[in-house]
C-alpha cells in the first residue's frame, strides 16, 4: 500500500512538473523553431544577388498563423523587436506608427497601454528584469527617479538636435546628459474673465488693486483666486519677485542651493501675506473649489494649466488665456515636459533610438501626437502651426518657463514649501517665518540620507 | 465507510484497500488537488527565481512542501481543514511582515533599487570618447556568410577615413568609398535595421588593438574610439575610473571615491542597524513626535469611543421588539459600513466644503457659525472624528446587536424583581456582559484606527500644518501618515528602507499598547465571573 502511494506520489509528481512545465512551451518553441528560422536571414546574404530577400520573412509568417492578428503577422518570429509603453492617448498614435515601421523593416514594435501614471512604477519594477519595455512614454520629473536608479539609458539627437525646443530639451537633461526625446510642454498660464477684467495686469501689485475694485465694487467675491498650499500654481509668483526653489550649476540644478527662504521668495510671501491679510484670498480653497468659483463667475483670474481647458470650455464661461504677470521680473512658470525615453535595460537601444528619430521625430507624428491631445508640442515644427489662441497662450506663457527640477532633492520641496504656503493662507506664521522654516526643513532633510 | 465498500464494488482492477487507509477516490482527487497545486507553485516558483525575487520565492516553496507533507503524512490529518488558512497566512500576512522586518535593515528605496551584479553590469556598459576624439560616420559592411562586419569610416570634415574590420584597421582615401570590402557588401540603412543589425553592430569592437572602433548605440550611422568608462576589479571589489582613473569603492551599496564622489546608480544592501540609528537621531522624531503620538492615541481612543457609543445605543434602541420596521432599519444601518472609504470620506469632504459645502451652509443659514473644518486644527480633528464615526458605527451597531441578543434573560428578571431602574440595569448589567464579548473587538478597532492611514490621507492629508517644526508635519497627522511624509519626502526620493524601519517601529508600539488593552480585558472577564 505504502509502495503504491509512493509510485503514485512520484508518478504525480512528474505528471505535475509536466504540466508546470505547460506555460512555458512558449519559450521552448521558439528556441526550436529558431535554427530553421536563423538559417533564413544567414543564407538571405549568400543569393545577395536575388534583389527583394526581405520578402521572405515578411511573407512566411503570414501564411502560418492565419488566426493571429493582422499587426502580428507582419514580423517574423525571430525579427527584432520594440516594446513600447505608452498611456491611452498617445498610444493609437504609436502604434499606426509602428505598423509602418513594421512594414517597412519588419521589426515587430508592440504597443502597451498604460495608464500614464503606472507607467514609471510599472518600468521601475519590470526594467530591471530585463522584461521591461525598450521605449516609454513620460515626463521629465521623472529622471531624478529613473536615472538615479540606473534605468535610462542616455540619447543622442544628433543633427535633429535643433528641431525640438530648447526648454524642453533642457527638461530632458539630467547631470549634464540628455535622456529622452521631448514631444510637448505644459505649463500653467494667467486665466481671466474677459467680460469682468478689460485690462490684464501685468504686476502682482496690478493683480492687487484690480482685485480691491473688483471686490469693492461688488463684480466678483474674489479678483484673483488661488488654491491654498499649492506650491506649483504658486511658482510664477514667487519667480515674478525674484525667488527660486533650486540654484542652478553647470550640470544643472543644485541641491545645496535652496532659494525658498532666499529674498524674492520671502518677497512673494510677503505678496501673498497681504492678499489674504486684505481679504482678496480666502483660505481653504483646494483645486476644484477655484475652478467651480471662476466658472461660476465668482471669481475673475486665476493660475491653470492646459489640462483645465476642456471643463472651463465646457462651463461656457467667457475665458482668455494670458502671460503671467511679473513684478520684479518676468514671471518664469514650471515646465512639465513629455517625452520618450528608451530603457537602459533595452536589448538593442540602437534599434530603439533609430525609430525615434526616424520615425517618431517627424512633422506627421508630431502633429498626431498633437491632434491626440492638444498641449503645444516640443517640436517647433508642429509648435510653430498651433492655431487655437488659448493653447497659444500657454505656449506663450511658457516660452521662458524652466524645467521642474527632477532631481531626488526635490521629493523634499513639495511638502515644507506647501506647508509654508498654507501657513500664510491660515495666517498662523508671518511669511518670511514660514518660508525660513520651509528651506530649513528642506536642507534637513536634503542633509539626512 | 460506506466510501471503502463503493471503492471495492466499483472497480475490479481497483487495488486492494486498507480498513483504515484512505480510499482510492480520496487518494485521486488528494494527489490531483496537489498535483495542481505543485504545479502552479513550480511555475510560481520559475518565474520568481528568474526575476530574482527570491524571498518570496522561498516562502512560496516552503509553503507548498508543507501543504504536500500535510496532505501525505496520515498523522497530520486534522491540519488539511485549516491548510489554505495557514498557508494564506504565512504568504500573506507572516511574510510580509517578515520582508518589512528585513527591508528595514538594507538600503532598499530610489537609487538603490538594482542589485550588485546588474549595477557593475550597467557601469561597465558605459563607455566615454577621449577629448578631441572624432565622430566618424560609417557604412557597415556584411561578409557573405552574414557572420561578420567591416566598417568604412569618414570623419565628418573629410580628413580622414578608414576601413577597420573584426581585428584589423587600414587607412583609406578619404571620399572613396569602397563598393565592397573583401567580399564584403555594403549595408544600406534601410537594410542595417531590416536585418536586425543594430544590436550586433553595436557589440562588435572593429580595428585593432591600438585604434578600436565601436559604433554609437545612440545614433545609427555613427562610430568612434569608444573607450569603457569604468571596470570593476573583482579582486579588489572596486570599479575604476578608465578616464580619470579613480578608484571607486562600495561604501554601503554606492561605489564612492576617497573624494566622496559617487557613482549612480547604488545596489541594495544590507546595511545593519543604519535606518534606525536615523530614527532615532532624526530631529524630525524628537519634537513633534509625542505630539503625533498623542494625537493618534487620542484619535485611536475616540474613534472607538464615539462608534461604540453610538453603536451601542443604536442596537439598544432596535433592541426593543417595539420598535416599527425593524429589520428594515436596522438593515439600513449597515450601509455606510458597505459603502468604501474610498467613496465615503470624498463625499463628507465634499459636503464640508468651506464654499459649497452643504453642511457649512447649513450650520452658516441655521446656526450663523463657520466652521473651518480643515484649516483650523481642532476643528479639523473633530471634522476626521465626526467622520470616522459615521464609517465606523455601522461595525459597532453590527456586533453589539449580536452581543445583546445573546445575553441572559434571568438577569434582568432578577433586576426587574429587584427593583432596578432601566439605568441601572445597563450600567451594572448590560455594559459589563457586553464589554466580555466585544472588548477584544474593540482592541482590534483601536488597533485598526491606530493605523488608519485612509481617512487621514483622504480627509485633508494631515493639514493643516504645525509651525516650527524641524520637518513637515501637520496637526491631524497620525504615527502612520507622519511616517508616509517622512519616508518619501526625504532628499533621495523614496526611502523603502527607512520607511520599512519606521513601520516596524510603530509595530512594536503597538504591540505594547495592545497587550496592554488585552490585559484590560481579561480583567474585565475576571471581574465579570464574580458578578
Amino acid at each position: 500500500m505504502k509502495n503504491r502511494a509512493l509510485i503514485l506520489i512520484s508518478v504525480l509528481m512528474v505528471l505535475s512538473l509536466v504540466l508546470a512545465a505547460c506555460p512555458a512551451p512558449a519559450q521552448p518553441a521558439p528556441e526550436a523553431a529558431a535554427p530553421a528560422a536563423e538559417a533564413a536571414p544567414t543564407e538571405a546574404p549568400a543569393v545577395e544577388a536575388d534583389p527583394e530577400p526581405t520578402e521572405a520573412p515578411a511573407a512566411e509568417p503570414t501564411a502560418v498563423p492565419t488566426e493571429e492578428p493582422m499587426a502580428e503577422s507582419e514580423c517574423a518570429a525571430d525579427a527584432p523587436s520594440l516594446t513600447i509603453w505608452a498611456d491611452e492617448t498617445r498610444s493609437p498614435v504609436l502604434r499606426s506608427v509602428g505598423d509602418a515601421f513594421t512594414a517597412e523593416f519588419g521589426v515587430c514594435v508592440s504597443v502597451a497601454e498604460k495608464g500614464f501614471g503606472d507607467i514609471r512604477d510599472d518600468f521601475k519594477v519590470a526594467g530591471p528584469t530585463g522584461e521591461g519595455p525598450d521605449i516609454i512614454i513620460g515626463a521629465h520629473d521623472w529622471l531624478g527617479e529613473l536615472v538615479s536608479n540606473g534605468l535610462l539609458a542616455e540619447m543622442d539627437l544628433g543633427d535633429r538636435d535643433a528641431e525640438f525646443l530648447d526648454a524642453a530639451k533642457q527638461g530632458f537633461f539630467y547631470d549634464g546628459a540628455l535622456y529622452g526625446m521631448p514631444y510637448a510642454t505644459e505649463n500653467v498660464a494667467l486665466i481671466y474673465n474677459p467680460e469682468i477684467v478689460t485690462e490684464v495686469p501685468t504686476t502682482w501689485t496690478g493683480v492687487t488693486e484690480l482685485a480691491a475694485q473688483l471686490e469693492a465694487d461688488g463684480v466678483v467675491e474674489q479678483g484673483y483666486i488661488l488654491q491654498q498650499g499649492d506650491p506649483y500654481h504658486f511658482f510664477p509668483i514667487q519667480t515674478a519677485f525674484g525667488g527660486y526653489v533650486f540654484g542652478v550649476n553647470d550640470s544643472g540644478y543644485n541641491a545645496e542651493d535652496v532659494g525658498i527662504d532666499s529674498e524674492g521668495s520671502i518677497a512673494a510671501a510677503t505678496w501673498l501675506d497681504e492678499m489674504v491679510k486684505a481679504g482678496h484670498l480666502k483660505s481653504d480653497i483646494d483645486w476644484g473649489t477655484m475652478h467651480a468659483q471662476f466658472q461660476n463667475g465668482d471669481a475673475a483670474m486665476l493660475i491653470t494649466g492646459p489640462w483645465a481647458l476642456p471643463q472651463l470650455r465646457e462651463s461656457g464661461i467667457p475665458f482668455a488665456v494670458a502671460k503671467l504677470p511679473g513684478e520684479m521680473q518676468d514671471a518664469q512658470p514650471f515646465l512639465g515636459v513629455q517625452g520618450f525615453m528608451v530603457s537602459a535595460f533595452s536589448d538593442d537601444p540602437l534599434l530603439a533610438q533609430t525609430f525615434l528619430l526616424d520615425f517618431v521625430a517627424t512633422e506627421e507624428t508630431m502633429q498626431a501626437i498633437f491632434d491626440a491631445d492638444p498641449r503645444p508640442s516640443a517640436y517647433i515644427a508642429v509648435r510653430e502651426k498651433i492655431d487655437d489662441a488659448d493653447l497659444l497662450g500657454f505656449a506663450d506663457a511658457g516660452a521662458n518657463g524652466l524645467p521642474m527640477p527632477a532631481i531626488p532633492a526635490m521629493s523634499a520641496v513639495w511638502s515644507a514649501w506647501g506647508d509654508a504656503v498654507t501657513l500664510i493662507f491660515q495666517q498662523t506664521e508671518a511669511p518670511d517665518a514660514a518660508f525660513t522654516q520651509a528651506a530649513e526643513q528642506i536642507r534637513t532633510a536634503i542633509a539626512d540620507q | 465507510m460506506g466510501a471503502v465498500v463503493n471503492s471495492r464494488a466499483g472497480g475490479a482492477g481497483a487495488p486492494p484497500v486498507s480498513q483504515t487507509g484512505p480510499t482510492l477516490l480520496s487518494w485521486v482527487f488528494r494527489l490531483g488537488a496537489l498535483a495542481i497545486i505543485d504545479g502552479v507553485a513550480i511555475w510560481l516558483l520559475y518565474q520568481m527565481f528568474r526575476d530574482g525575487i527570491w524571498q518570496l520565492g522561498l516562502a512560496i516553496g516552503i509553503v507548498t512542501v508543507l501543504l504536500n507533507l500535510i496532505f501525505l503524512r496520515e498523522e497530520l490529518y486534522p491540519l488539511r481543514w485549516i491548510s489554505p488558512g495557514l498557508a494564506l497566512l504565512v504568504v500573506l500576512v507572516i511574510y510580509p511582515v517578515l520582508f518589512s522586518i528585513y527591508t528595514a535593515f538594507t538600503n532598499y528605496g530610489d537609487g538603490h533599487l538594482l542589485t550588485q551584479p546588474q549595477v557593475v553590469r550597467l557601469l561597465e556598459n558605459r563607455r566615454f570618447l577621449a577629448e578631441g576624439a572624432t565622430l566618424f560616420n560609417y557604412t557597415a559592411y556584411l561578409s557573405p556568410d552574414g557572420a561578420e562586419y567591416a566598417l568604412y569610416l569618414e570623419a565628418p570634415d573629410g580628413s580622414e577615413a578608414y576601413i577597420a574590420r573584426q581585428g584589423s584597421l587600414e587607412e583609406a582615401t578619404p571620399g572613396a568609398q569602397p563598393a565592397e570590402i573583401d567580399g564584403f557588401t555594403p549595408l544600406a540603412r534601410a537594410d542595417i535595421l531590416r536585418g536586425g543589425h543594430t544590436q550586433k553592430l553595436v557589440a562588435v569592437t572593429f580595428g585593432d588593438e591600438e585604434t578600436a572602433f565601436q559604433v554609437s548605440d545612440r545614433q545609427l550611422g555613427k562610430a568612434a574610439e569608444y573607450q569603457q568608462r569604468y571596470t570593476y576589479l573583482a579582486d579588489e571589489d572596486a570599479m575604476r575610473d578608465n578616464q580619470t582613473g579613480t578608484l571607486y569603492r562600495p561604501v554601503q551599496g554606492t561605489f564612492t571615491a576617497e573624494d566622496g564622489t559617487t557613482l549612480t546608480p547604488g545596489y541594495q544592501v544590507v546595511v545593519g542597524t543604519r535606518n534606525f540609528e536615523r530614527l532615532l537621531t532624526n530631529p524630525a522624531f524628537r519634537q513633534p513626535f509625542i505630539l503625533v503620538f498623542l494625537w493618534t492615541v487620542g484619535f485611536a481612543v475616540l474613534s472607538v469611543l464615539t462608534t461604540f457609543t453610538a453603536g451601542l445605543l443604536l442596537a439598544i434602541a432596535f433592541d426593543a421588539p417595539s420598535m416599527p420596521l425593524q429589520k428594515l432599519l436596522r438593515s439600513l444601518l449597515l450601509i455606510p459600513y458597505a459603502i468604501p472609504a474610498f467613496i465615503s470620506v470624498p463625499v463628507w469632504v465634499g459636503l464640508m466644503n468651506p464654499e459649497f459645502g452643504v453642511v457649512t451652509e447649513f450650520l452658516e443659514g441655521v446656526l450663523g457659525v463657520s466652521i473651518p473644518w480643515f484649516g483650523h486644527p481642532t476643528w479639523a480633528k473633530a471634522g476626521i472624528v465626526l467622520v470616522n464615526l459615521w464609517l465606523g458605527f455601522p461595525y459597532m451597531f453590527l456586533i453589539c446587536t449580536g452581543a445583546l441578543q445573546a445575553l441572559p434573560t434571568d438577569i434582568y428578571e432578577a433586576a426587574d424583581i429587584d427593583g432596578a431602574s432601566p439605568v441601572q440595569k445597563f450600567w451594572n448589567i448590560t455594559l459589563p456582559l457586553l464589554l466580555i464579548t466585544v472588548g477584544p473587538l474593540l482592541v482590534a478597532s483601536f488597533a485598526f484606527n491606530f493605523n488608519n492611514f485612509v481617512i487621514i490621507d483622504l480627509y485633508n492629508g494631515g493639514a493643516p500644518p504645525m509651525s516650527g517644526t524641524p520637518s513637515p508635519v501637520g496637526h491631524t497627522d497620525i504615527l502612520v501618515s507622519y511616517t508616509f511624509r517622512v519616508a518619501f519626502s526625504s532628499g533621495r526620493g523614496a526611502d523603502l528602507g527607512y520607511a520599512a524601519a519606521i513601520t516596524v517601529a510603530i509595530f512594536l508600539i503597538l504591540i505594547v499598547i495592545t497587550w496592554f488593552q488585552f490585559r484590560f480585558t481579561n480583567m474585565l472577564e475576571e471581574r465579570s465571573e464574580n458578578v
